[in-house]
């Protein structure tokens, strides 16, 4: 047992949080994840740990809310990925819904 | 040329302008896009700035709930349109201002003529729908677009440099839900005024600007913060996709 996860290699990511999803979490903080976690993998990570993300991210039906912006290093996943996209070593993940009033 | 009492006026700001950078001012036109919270900060701060020509363009009639955050009006306004209203607020900061008001509603059939003659788009917008019609005219133009955004304690700039950043596309893709959002005068002031600064800067070409970037204030823990945005290779609007377009078109 001990062999096997000692075998999966982990590695330390940022993730830094915005605006409303302050309410739930640190602004900025050192994830550690196995190789070859998704985005989408993380994000439940993050909301296992911190369920009040949920709401923020999800909706009811356990979709990713579209407008929320997750950014991999400056690159939004939309335009990636989505949440298969392959979060690497040391990468910046950004989470922020973005304002739209004037 | 800047007469006397305009140099007197902005002897002030011209230590950091300089004499020529009034002048460039003087002959810029800014067109204001939204006159509600973040527009009647932003047209308040162009006309100070020292721009020549401010347009401003509004569909709405001011109403009581506007009034806890559009500085430019007053009780006794209420019904009255907010671009004329904004425009004859404005008018009198400077001997040359010239003021517009557009009454209308932006749309992808009238946004040329709306920003034709225009050196630069500052977005006050309450809606994503209308800030891409106003982005895909400023890069039709040529001109930059600078993106604002509220919500509540919470706000957001970004500029945008046609051919040469990242598109609003590019950093919004998706809009948040149309709603009304929280909105405090003090967070549009803020955001407002971060616009002008990088309008300013965009007509002067001076330091550094929010271009390939978002800035994200946060009142409510008194931080700002910059993240990069990536220009997307494969965004449509400002990726390989619209370069290649461009050269097939030549
Ligand atoms: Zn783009």
């Amino acid at each position: 047992m001990q062999e096997d996860e000692n075998r999966a290699e982990k590695m330390k990511v940022t993730v830094k949080v915005f605006a409303t999803l302050r309410r739930f979490m640190e602004k900025e903080s050192q994830v550690t994840i196995e190789s070859g976690t998704t985005a989408g993998e993380l994000l439940l990570m993050l909301t296992k740990e911190h369920p009040g993300l949920n709401n923020e991210l999800f909706d009811e039906t356990g979709v990713l809310r579209e407008y929320v912006n997750i950014l991999k290093n400056g690159r939004n996943i939309h335009f990636l990925n989505k949440l298969e996209t392959i979060i690497e070593e040391n990468d910046l993940i950004a989470i922020f819904p973005p304002s739209g009033g004037g | 040329m800047l007469t006397p009492e305009e140099k007197e006026q902005f002897i002030r700001q011209t230590p950091i302008l300089g004499e020529d950078g009034q002048e460039k001012l003087k002959n810029a036109a800014v067109l204001v896009a939204g006159a509600g919270g973040l527009g009647t900060a932003i047209a308040l701060h162009c006309a100070f700035a020292g721009f020549g020509t401010v347009r401003i363009a509004d569909c709405d009639r001011i109403e009581r709930s506007n009034l806890n955050r559009q500085t430019l009006y007053r009780l006794p306004d209420i019904g009255r349109m907010k671009a004329d209203m904004a425009v004859e607020r404005i008018q009198g900061v400077t001997p040359y201002l010239c003021t517009e008001a557009v009454n209308t509603v932006i749309t992808v059939e009238n946004v040329l003529q709306m920003t034709a003659g225009m050196d630069i788009i500052i977005d006050a917008m309450d809606n994503y729908d209308t800030r891409y019609i106003l982005a895909d005219a400023a890069e039709e133009r040529g001109i930059p677009f600078i993106h604002g955004a509220i919500d509540g304690f919470y706000g957001q700039v970004a500029t945008t440099i046609p051919g040469q950043s990242a598109c609003l596309r590019c950093i919004v893709p998706h809009p948040p839900p149309r709603t009304k959002v929280p909105a405090l005068s003090a967070t549009t002031g803020i955001i407002g005024s971060i616009q002008v600064t990088e309008a300013i800067k965009c007509i002067l070409g001076m330091g550094t600007l929010l271009t390939d970037k978002l800035l994200l204030w946060d009142g409510l823990h008194c931080e700002m913060d910059t993240i990069e945005v990536t220009p997307l290779k494969e965004c449509p609007h400002c990726g390989e996709c619209r370069k290649m377009k461009t050269e097939q078109k030549k």
